[in-house]
């Protein structure tokens, strides 16, 4: 009966990541089917498998996800696209750094793909005025969107779901993910200068345009822009303190967005409905399947070979875990394959003498940094290249992959050096 | 689906609010409405949305702006009494010159659009159109007269009936 379950679930597992892989049919709608086909096979009951989603994680976006919602509603990403596009007096290079920056720091604060989601249609508006073709601003803002996702515990999925199940905090994160990630984004703007030396001019009269457009009207309620940046700066103090006071992730971010809807008024169904339920949905069905596999102790098996393979010795196994997560995530949906890596660490954490810490700072590294490795590697990659077309401009496969691939390896190179020097 | 929507709005309201424009944005729903009636097509588009406004459109057989709304029951009788008269009109042997004249009258429009926003007309010229616009509307009452009124499901919204 065991091994029944054991190869039940191992097909089930194999055959829903097959397909989720294929993109044939929705991610969501593959992962739920999957999950309740675990239910019907009686690999695990109905209370083990809520048991084994991560309210925590589910919790932290929800949260977020409301605070961020109602922020775009104050135009302050217009603001501050405008306002930087005139402090740079429309010289486009200098724009590219300036929302670099901007979508660096702001992919750290929130999720990579709504920061995207904000960033690119302001992006346009600008490289239309300049009459410019986008593809040369929104490759490095997607580059730099899973560079500063990588930073913190919020910025991007993978970290949230590291986070909560090896109980780390947003200042860990801080303090061991973000000097890399300066370096990296510094490296990767200084190589994109060389990429797009001289191949970035405008006319005078397209600067001239930027300049007489007006920042303060992008503005639309300058009340609510007043509470939702008070909200999200209380919010953002209380990730870096949540565990001082004994606090979850999840508390910190779904107390901002409760006292935001309360103090903006906006009716909570119009910010509701902008939820991404479907992300939501896949990481629920995520938790479900691997936590299946975890039922039938195919994750401890796993865990056995690994360091078997690794001979238990942590340099090999932080570095193989970091490269084999960044190509993987290059080429590959980073949630599930993190989601499954998380329980396999733990396992090896449990059947070694090693310290897993590494580990994770290699899967977070690894997952986020790969998955600017092609234009599928992450969901925000996949909505930029959705936007370029819809707006007329196609970015191939292979046009990304000539730029990307090698950003990524030669991020995940410092990345290396950088668990050498300091972890391993 | 619903990002790529949000985020091609965002791209409209910063353009239109740099052109001066004050922009509302809210959810709501497209509807499209098909009939199909003796070979002849009949096609709405309206939309519904959280403010109770339903902006109801004809499409075919020629587009032409039909009402806001107040309420959802409205739209549907709206529809349903300019589908009743298109189902007398199809009976009639003229149908197809009729829907002829309003497309050319449609075609027209435009081009006088066209004219005026392309070219320095001048008054005279001007003046002499409007001389052929009152024929035209001279004619539309004369043949009023002399025709059997055969729809009594409204009031015409255009024609005076008291004449």
């Amino acid at each position: 009966m065991e091994e029944n379950h054991v190869i039940i679930a191992v097909s089930i597992f194999i055959a829903t990541y097959g397909i989720i892989i294929s993109e044939k049919i929705h991610r969501t709608s593959v992962a739920m089917f999957g999950a309740v086909i675990m239910l019907m096979f009686h690999v695990l009951n109905q209370e083990a498998a809520i048991d084994h989603i991560d309210f925590n994680t589910i919790g932290l976006l929800i949260g977020m996800m409301i605070i961020v919602g109602i922020t775009r509603r104050t135009g302050v990403f217009e603001y501050m696209a405008i306002k930087s596009a005139k402090i740079a007096k429309g010289d486009p290079w200098k724009i590219i750094v300036l929302f670099s920056i901007i979508t660096a720091v702001a992919s750290a604060l929130l999720d990579n793909v709504t920061t995207i989601l904000l960033i690119v249609p302001v992006t346009l508006v600008i490289t239309d005025t300049l009459e410019m073709n986008p593809i040369a601003f929104l490759i490095p803002e997607v580059l730099v969107a899973n560079i500063g996702g990588t930073a913190t515990l919020i910025g991007d999925p993978p970290n949230i779901m590291i986070g909560s199940a090896a109980k780390l905090g947003f200042m860990d994160f801080i303090v061991n993910l973000l000097p890399v990630v300066v370096i990296i984004f510094i490296v990767t703007m200084f190589i994109l200068k060389i990429l797009y030396k001289d191949s970035l001019s405008t006319t005078e009269e397209a600067k001239l345009k930027i300049l007489s457009m007006n920042e303060k009207i992008a503005i639309k309620n300058e009340l609510l822009l007043k509470k939702s940046l008070s909200v999200l700066f209380i919010t953002i103090l209380g990730f870096a303190f949540h565990e001082s006071f004994g606090f979850e992730s999840a508390t910190v971010a779904l107390t901002g967005a409760a006292i935001l809807l309360l103090i903006s008024k906006v009716e909570p169904e119009e910010i509701f409905v902008e939820i991404e339920w479907t992300t939501i949905f896949f990481f629920m069905a995520l938790f479900i399947l691997v936590g299946s596999l975890e039922e039938v102790g195919v994750i401890e098996t796993l865990a056995e070979k690994m360091v078997d393979l690794t001979k238990g010795n942590l340099f090999v196994t932080a570095m193989l875990i970091l490269w084999v997560s960044a190509i993987a995530s290059a080429f590959l949906d980073n949630i599930p394959f993190v989601a499954t890596m998380i329980p396999l660490v733990k396992g090896i954490g449990a059947m070694s003498t090693m310290s897993i810490m590494p580990l994770w700072w290699a899967l977070a590294l690894g997952a986020c940094l790969g998955g600017n490795g092609s234009i599928v590697g992450a969901t925000a990659n996949v909505v930029v290249s959705g936007m370029l077309e819809k707006h007329g401009n196609r970015i191939s496969f292979i046009d990304y992959l000539k730029i990307g691939f090698p950003m990524m390896i030669v991020s995940v190179a410092i990345a290396s050096v950088y668990l050498i020097v300091f972890y391993l | 689906m619903r990002k790529y929507v949000n985020a091609e709005a965002m791209q409209h309201a910063m353009k239109l609010l740099q052109l001066g424009a004050k922009v509302q944005q809210f959810n709501g729903k497209m509807c499209y409405v098909e009939f199909e009636i003796d070979g002849h097509k009949l096609e709405y588009a309206y939309n519904i949305n959280g403010k109770n406004q339903y902006f109801l459109e004809r499409i075919k057989p020629y587009p032409l702006p039909l009402k806001a709304f107040e309420s959802e029951k409205d739209v549907v009788e709206i529809i349903k009494i300019d589908m009743e008269q298109y189902k007398n009109a199809i009976k009639s042997k003229n149908i197809d010159q009729f829907i002829e004249i309003s497309s050319e009258m449609n075609i027209v429009l435009r081009k006088f659009e066209d004219l005026f926003l392309y070219y320095n007309i001048s008054k005279e010229k001007a003046d002499k159109m409007k001389e052929h616009i009152f024929k035209v509307e001279e004619i539309i009452d004369e043949i009023q007269k002399d025709s059997k009124r055969v729809n009594f499901l409204k009031e015409p919204d255009n024609l005076k009936t008291d004449i």
